[in-house]
């Protein structure tokens, strides 16, 4: 069965031959991948952004195929402190973990912290043809075999938060509605715009979405998500489908996002992610959700996979088969990029078992 | 509640900064003792955001805004406070953990903190353990440790050990949090205890100080 087929197959709630699978890395653990599997990388690994030769994706027998535009690309775009084209400063942070250095970027300076700068601010152009190289490659090159996923994560809130700071984005939204409308309307015009350019090309389904989850509950009530974001969405989705309506939408969001899970189906979503478990239990919210509603993640990146044995990565791999995938409506990944602190024995783990189980011995 | 009271613990709650520093400013008017201000008025607004927070009826805009209100009206307070000799309940000092430089939920946590009567020492984000010592050594009676990542959490330990070897282990308490953290990680590392967000960090701060 070819990658496409099965990621369709599940998507539409049919068994296929196995559950689908995804899997991202930071680029630390990106080279550990490679050496352990003797693949020579030609270029540094970016999960978010453009330079993927998919090399080690498709050594591993994954099923979808990610592409990214927009402002989440301006994460690890470099080693030294930098400044995006969004006028998001960056610095970057290492990290010691058992298995070598690692570094993340991390926002320094937010251009719109001053509230003056908001109304004169000059968004990137998202219409650039160079914007979308990457992605024309790839669907030309892997659309065939694979299901492609064009990503516009950090759509609306987190591309808000970078430019205004996080504090005073939430400060906003209860003191000051029409601001805080302005500020959003900047990331949110850019990545519908990159959205329906990805459309365009032919990406089998648009991953969009924002952070709106922390680990007990949601970040922001569901009162202003109706307020600021749930209007937003629906327009997004409703514009996207109107120009293919075959393509399928995912929603990402990180923590405890289960409040607004049935306002996320009525608008039109098909899929969530990551359906982080230490938040949301991934087999109540199949039970409540799951004929309306497929899932994308649900492996811990928290626990399991950086601090549990492989006996735990295969059990949990079990455990969601056997409570979310069993029917399809699953794509099996774990709930972030998969760190360096993780070790070989439990990513393997997850992988064969994942490529290694039928569903139908489920 | 006192009726000028009432009005300086509904800012706080509503998070009307404007409101709170004018009612406070009344109140001290009228000759109203700082203390009571802040022990009947701005104390109790800040726990009852922090019930609401944990009752999912407040979430972190509804918390910052109260948080700034409180310590609005605290500033105005301040002076009066220091002069009539009133001490806080104790001191906290609390930090991100080296590697890691997410402060929101280590800035949430020292809002509620101060909100609730402690003086607050804010290391900042990517806090060494010779800080975290230093801090214990300049009279903190609880220390609280902040890691987002599963990366950082680890160095949650070494700082507990750094703080045992200098001798200062019985003198402070020390609490952990973040998202990855959980009881039994806290109970590992030889912490005092653990809270899953800032009000319930509150309650265990104040229990173990009693």
């Amino acid at each position: 069965m070819k990658p496409r087929e099965r990621v369709e197959m599940a998507l539409n709630f049919e068994k296929p031959d196995r559950c689908p699978m995804q899997v991202s890395f930071t680029p630390e653990f990106a080279d550990r991948l490679r050496a352990d599997i003797s693949i020579q990388g030609e270029r540094v690994h970016n999960p978010h952004g453009g330079g993927n030769t998919y090399e080690l994706e498709r050594a591993l027998n994954e099923d979808m195929l990610l592409t990214s535009v927009g402002w989440a690309n301006s994460y690890y775009l470099d080693d030294k402190p930098y400044v995006d084209e969004w006028g998001v400063g960056w610095k970057v942070q290492p990290y010691e973990t058992p298995f070598g250095t690692g570094h993340y970027t991390e926002i320094d300076y937010h251009p719109l912290a001053d509230e003056s700068a908001i109304s004169s601010y000059q968004a990137p152009d998202p219409h650039r043809p160079e914007l979308y190289q990457d992605s024309r490659w790839m669907i030309e090159t892997f659309k065939e075999q694979y299901w492609i996923v064009g990503v516009t994560v950090t759509t609306i809130f987190e591309t808000a938060w970078a430019l205004r700071g996080y504090e005073q984005t939430m400060i906003d939204m209860v003191l000051d509605p029409v601001l805080a409308d302005e500020l959003f309307e900047i990331p949110y015009r850019y990545h519908l715009a990159a959205a329906k350019k990805l459309v365009d090309m032919g990406v089998d389904m648009i991953q969009t979405g924002d952070d709106m989850g922390s680990q007990n509950a949601m970040i922001i009530s569901p009162k202003l998500w109706r307020r600021f974001f749930k209007p937003r969405m629906a327009n997004f989705i409703s514009e996207l489908k109107s120009i293919n309506p075959e393509l399928k939408i995912a929603y990402h969001s990180d923590g405890d996002v289960e409040p607004i899970i049935p306002e996320l189906i009525e608008i039109g979503l098909d899929v969530l992610n990551p359906v982080q478990p230490a938040s949301m239990d991934p087999a109540e919210i199949k039970k409540k959700y799951g004929h309306q509603l497929c899932f994308w993640g649900t492996i811990d990146e928290q626990h399991t996979l950086p601090f549990g044995t492989p006996a735990d990565v295969v059990e949990e791999v079990h455990d969601r088969l056997k409570t979310v995938g069993y029917n399809g409506g699953l794509i099996l990944a774990p709930t972030h990029h998969v760190q360096l602190d993780t070790p070989l024995e439990n990513f393997w783990a997850m992988v064969n078992t994942i490529i290694n189980t039928p569903l139908d011995q489920i | 509640m006192d009726e000028k009271l009432e009005p300086i613990y509904q800012a706080v709650l509503d998070g009307d900064m404007p409101a709170a520093q004018e009612s406070v400013q009344t109140a001290i008017n009228s000759e109203f003792p700082a203390a009571e201000i802040l022990n009947s008025a701005l104390i109790p607004a800040m726990g009852e955001v922090g019930r609401l927070f944990e009752d999912g009826e407040y979430f972190v805009p509804e918390m910052l805004i109260a948080a700034r209100a409180m310590k609005a009206g605290l500033e105005i307070i301040k002076p009066l406070l220091i002069d009539s000799g009133v001490e806080p309940i104790g001191t906290f000092a609390v930090g991100t953990v080296s590697g890691d430089l997410h402060d929101i939920g280590k800035n949430l946590v020292a809002m509620m903190m101060e909100g609730a009567g402690f003086e607050i020492v804010d290391l900042g984000t990517d806090v060494g353990s010779e800080d975290f010592v230093a801090a214990a050594q300049n009279g903190a009676n609880v220390i609280g440790l902040s890691a987002l990542l599963t990366t950082t959490m680890s160095n949650m330990g070494g700082v507990i050990d750094a703080i045992e070897k200098a001798g200062l282990r019985d003198q402070v308490k020390i609490i952990v949090g973040g998202a990855p953290i959980t009881d039994g990680y806290a109970a590992q590392i030889g912490a005092d205890g653990y809270a899953p967000d800032a009000s319930q960090a509150v309650t265990l701060a104040k229990l173990l100080i009693e």
